[in-house]
């Protein structure tokens, strides 16, 4: 038989523990919280230089087939790289919208842009922007013109571009238009011109 | 040569009613082919049966027949067309040399492609088919040495499965024959 003092003493002493490790787990989440908030403050990109300007953009048009120039407002960095990537999505916020004239998935996006050289562009494109383009020679093309006609309209000295889907190469857009190669920015207006 | 597109698990584009873009390239490519046979111009398919073909296995195939002509079959839906394209190429940035560059193979050849896909696109507004005139970034065409072209057939979705008959096909298969025996009877230069 267990004497009445020491079952006292073995019931404080168990719940001493689980006073004390509730009080730690509280703690230790509290700090996680804390570590967490810091450090989404820390990742923060500063905000942007640049400003609004007016632009034109090509637009694709299922319904004729064809491309047609429009005036659209967007905030520009002033940087080559991320004004390329802002003029880029602005022509894509086009597609992704609901009704669109061009329908893309409306998680196509454009990931990164990058700069090779002074003259040549490429351009990262999120797996939706071509795992769920729609399939078809021309309607592949009018995507790849409307983006590379856009981004030479709007940004001086861009002579190659060439699209990458998820930091990787692909062979093709969705089965048609070529993605492995560099698309020459007077090349691509020919192609423009013939779809106006 | 002869080039359906897509093929085997590649189902190319799905043109509405469960046809697929495969199956309509198959079916054109077979309806040229006896054309062209009609007019005694022998030609081959790059598959004549649902299989996968690499795009750079076509043009491997297709360079080593050396043929007259090479046409790639493509299908899409839309309001009803043929677009005709020819290959889309830039200069290439290094002289030739002893080897043939992959990616500039057609280069050589890249104004008879453009005169040809002319040939067959006034071939086909003669027979009164809407047919539209481009060029394009389309694979395998740039590696092919010999004179290139491709064709895409767009249907409307509800009537997509009429592609896959020979009535449909007849007058589109006819008029691209026609231009491509002219091409063949003037020496390649339709």
């Amino acid at each position: 038989m267990i004497p009445r003092s020491v079952q006292i003493t073995l019931a404080f002493l168990l719940a001493t523990v689980l006073l004390l490790g509730t009080y730690i787990l509280h703690v230790r989440h509290s700090e996680e919280a804390k570590t967490q908030a810091e450090t989404a403050e820390t990742i923060t990109s500063p905000q942007a230089q640049g400003r609004w300007e007016k632009i034109r953009i090509l637009v694709a048009y299922d319904d004729d087939q064809t491309l047609r120039w429009r005036d659209a407002d967007a905030f520009l960095p002033t940087e080559r790289a991320p004004r390329a990537k802002a003029i880029l999505r602005v022509v894509l916020s086009q597609y992704v919208q609901s009704p669109s004239p061009h329908p893309l998935a409306s998680t196509a996006d454009i990931r990164e842009v990058y700069l090779l050289g002074q003259d040549t562009l490429l351009v990262d494109t999120s797996a939706a922007f071509a795992d769920a383009h729609p399939s078809g020679v021309l309607l592949e093309q009018m995507t790849i013109t409307s983006l590379i006609e856009t981004l030479t309209a709007n940004l001086q000295g861009v002579n190659r571009v060439k699209f990458l889907v998820e930091g990787r190469e692909r062979e093709t857009l969705s089965g048609h238009a070529d993605l492995m190669t560099y698309y020459s920015a007077s090349e691509v207006h020919k192609f423009a011109r013939e779809l106006e | 040569m002869i080039d359906p597109g897509h093929g085997g698990s590649d189902k190319g584009s799905v043109l509405g009613s469960g046809v697929t873009e495969k199956q309509v390239t198959l079916a054109f490519a077979r309806e040229l082919r006896k054309e062209l046979a009609e007019r005694g111009i022998a030609c081959r398919l790059i598959r004549d049966s649902d299989v996968p073909v690499s795009l750079d296995k076509r043009a491997e195939i297709a360079n080593e027949q050396r043929p007259f002509l090479y046409v790639s079959i493509h299908a899409a839906a839309g309001p009803s067309s043929i677009r005709v394209y020819s290959p889309y190429l830039s200069k290439p940035s290094s002289p030739p040399g002893l080897f043939v560059n992959w990616n500039s193979a057609q280069f050589p050849v890249l104004e008879r492609s453009t005169a040809v896909a002319r040939s067959v696109s006034r071939e086909l507004q003669r027979k009164n088919i809407r047919v539209v005139g481009l060029s394009a970034a389309l694979r395998p065409l740039i590696h092919i040495t010999a004179p290139a072209i491709a064709i895409e057939l767009a249907v409307p979705s509800h009537s997509a499965a009429t592609l896959l008959t020979e009535k449909f096909d007849n007058p589109i298969a006819t008029a691209v024959a026609i231009a491509i025996n002219q091409g063949h009877a003037t020496g390649g230069q339709p």
